[in-house]
């Protein structure tokens, strides 16, 4: 990981120059190091040789032959492109083509003005402008000479008509298929495109990039696209997960048709505030609160996607805790108490199962409908009504607000086993 | 001696480090220098396992040497050879193992497969169907991608020697015994 500006990744095409990957599994070679005796007759002249390695899928550079470096940071040999100068010819020449026609176009809307000469002197037009002006090119091409007959000569490509023939073997022996590589091995590095295992070469590891991501209603940019890695925090803290009460799925008895079975799931307030918990059957029409999805596996899949979730068809009935569940609010340090829980609350053992800090687990009993076919996703779901403070201040209320919000959660904690036996 | 339940018929070379709380049943050998942590389960059942020198056994991985069916019952030796890593919660079912390999955390090796030397079976994968694995074979990935490595990986001598190091420091050790070397 590197701290980098956009416009020096650019220059080095995205790829990070001291980090390679492996040819054979993409993961990341890692530099492994030997101690070798220079020569049998000085047993005691030894000196470290370096070679990468991956560690995933034990592919090594002297698999292929790659020569031991002396330095672990290695100047680790890189092929080069076979036809990187038929590849620069062309960028060259396309390159003064494009300034051609731009320099063209914009010599165009001051066709009429003539005469402008005259005011150089009066008005100190700087001598970009009046190149411009003038239909010159400006100062990047002033050195080139962009005269059609001095475009630099490039070769067209050709087709030719005559293929290698295949060996004579090709159809009659079996293929080796741990020697030959795989598509995408081959598409890895478009360049080289080794025909066998022995042919493939390490490459430099492109760069990653934090995914752009903008919010649906008020389009502000939530997540830049950065190189930085240390600036990982999203650009506006208001992603439900700092606010609503998150919900996770602990543990569940095996789901069977027409069945009741528990379901425990943990509670955690993420907010500075107490708050209080009630459950009660899902709200129909409800329009003001937005709705959450938490699936078994993997459970933080609604914020990975950013594509709202279709809920389907909710196909059991749940027994919803009675009583409410308070939830204090988050301490970080709490984290590394150990004395226990100084909070006494008055719960029900058959309710609440568990808690520490701002967590509880909460035990429900749901039973998937009759006639389930084993194999279907169970889905069931509650309201979930939560004490919020809203802390965001404005012009008009200086204070925190208090205010009862209410979600509706579905939660698919997985498919029906089976039957139950009659 | 609660969890430990290997029998007489558990024999333990000098140099080999084997924890008490691990499990061996039936007729087992285990070689010089081979170290088997805590929570390893090796069972005989189909006839006795000989262990050889330099492997290393490590926690909760399962070696089960089954009955086989064509055999009709009658004992068939499981060898194992030397310098192999069985890595943390791998399930080997093979009927026979050579020398230097390695199988990886979580991979599964099944009853008809054969082992060579030299092989790698990587992290979680699982090998079902009868085969024998030529040697220096690399199986890792989803997708269990097979290469031919140019040689067998290297034995783990560091490893092995800090183990047998460490480890009798924090677990009790279950001694060779000492009876003339006859089977």
């Amino acid at each position: 990981m590197e701290h980098l500006p956009s416009a020096e990744a650019k220059m080095k095409k995205n790829r990070c120059f001291t980090c390679f990957d492996c040819p054979n599994c993409f993961h990341t070679l890692s530099v492994r190091a030997t101690t070798r005796s220079l020569d049998d007759s000085q047993p005691k002249t030894s000196s470290k040789h370096y070679y990468l390695a991956c560690f995933f899928c034990r592919w090594t550079t002297r698999d292929v032959g790659i020569p031991d470096q002396v330095a672990a940071t290695g100047n680790w040999p890189v092929k080069e492109n076979p036809h990187q100068e038929l590849l620069t010819s062309f960028l060259d020449h396309y390159k003064i083509v494009a300034m051609r026609e731009r320099s063209e176009k914009e010599k165009k809307p001051f066709v009429l003005r003539r005469g402008y000469t005259s005011y150089t002197e009066k008005f100190g037009l700087t001598n970009m402008i009046a190149r411009k002006r003038a239909g010159l090119p400006s100062l990047p091409l002033a050195g080139k000479d962009i005269n059609p007959a001095n475009l630099p000569a490039i070769t067209p490509c050709v087709a030719s008509e005559t293929v290698e023939p295949l060996s004579d073997t090709f159809f009659t022996e079996p293929p080796d298929l741990t020697k030959i590589t795989t598509i995408s091995q081959r598409h890895a590095n478009p360049m080289l495109q080794a025909v066998s295992t022995s042919g493939l070469h390490p490459q430099h590891r492109h760069f990653y990039i934090k995914r752009s991501l903008r919010c649906r209603s008020c389009e502000h940019n939530v997540s830049k696209p950065e190189y930085n890695p240390g600036s990982i925090k999203f650009k506006i803290q208001l992603a439900a997960y700092y606010h609503m009460p998150e919900i996770r799925v602990m543990t569940f008895e095996p789901l069977m048709a027409g069945r009741s079975c528990e379901i425990i799931l943990k509670l955690t307030n993420p907010t500075l505030h107490l708050t209080s918990l009630q459950f009660s059957p899902p709200a129909k029409n409800n329009k003001g609160g937005s709705v959450e999805v938490v699936s078994g596996d993997p459970p933080k899949k609604s914020i990975d996607v950013p594509q709202p979730v279709v809920v389907e068809g909710v196909n059991s009935k749940i027994e919803l805790p009675i009583c409410p569940v308070v939830l204090p609010p988050r301490d970080d340090a709490a984290e590394y108490d150990d004395t226990g829980d100084t909070h006494n609350f008055q719960d029900d053992p058959k309710i609440v199962v568990w808690r520490k800090g701002n967590k509880a687990a909460v035990k429900f009993i749901i039973t998937p409908d009759d006639g389930l076919q084993p194999g279907t996703d169970v889905i069931f779901s509650f309201a979930l009504e939560y004490g919020y403070v809203n802390t965001m201040q404005t012009v008009e209320v200086k204070q925190p607000q208090r205010a009862e919000m209410q979600v509706n959660v579905f939660i698919a904690p997985g498919k029906i086993l089976g039957a139950i036996e009659e | 001696m609660a969890t430990s339940s290997h029998g007489k018929d558990v024999r333990i070379s000098q140099g080999a480090v084997v924890c008490m709380d691990c499990k061996l049943e039936g007729p087992i050998t285990v070689g010089p220098r081979t170290v088997i942590h805590p929570k390893a389960c090796i069972t005989a059942e189909g006839g006795p396992i000989i262990i050889g020198e330099n492997n290393i056994f490590e926690e909760q991985c399962v070696i089960k040497h089954k009955l086989d069916g064509e055999t009709k019952g009658r004992p068939q030796t499981l060898n194992i050879g030397s310098n192999n890593v069985f890595e943390v919660g791998c399930i080997v079912l093979s009927k026979a193992i050579g020398d230097n390999n390695i199988f990886e955390a979580k991979s599964f090796v099944g009853p008809d497969v054969e082992v060579g030397h030299g092989c790698i079976i990587g992290a979680g994968v699982s090998l079902q169907l009868p085969e024998k694995l030529p040697d220096n074979v690399i199986v890792t990935g989803s997708q269990y991608n097979r290469t031919i490595a140019a040689d067998r990986p290297p034995p783990q001598t560091l490893q092995l020697d800090f183990l047998t190091k460490v480890l009798p420091n924090y677990h009790h050790l279950r001694r060779p015994k000492d009876r003339p070397n006859v089977l």
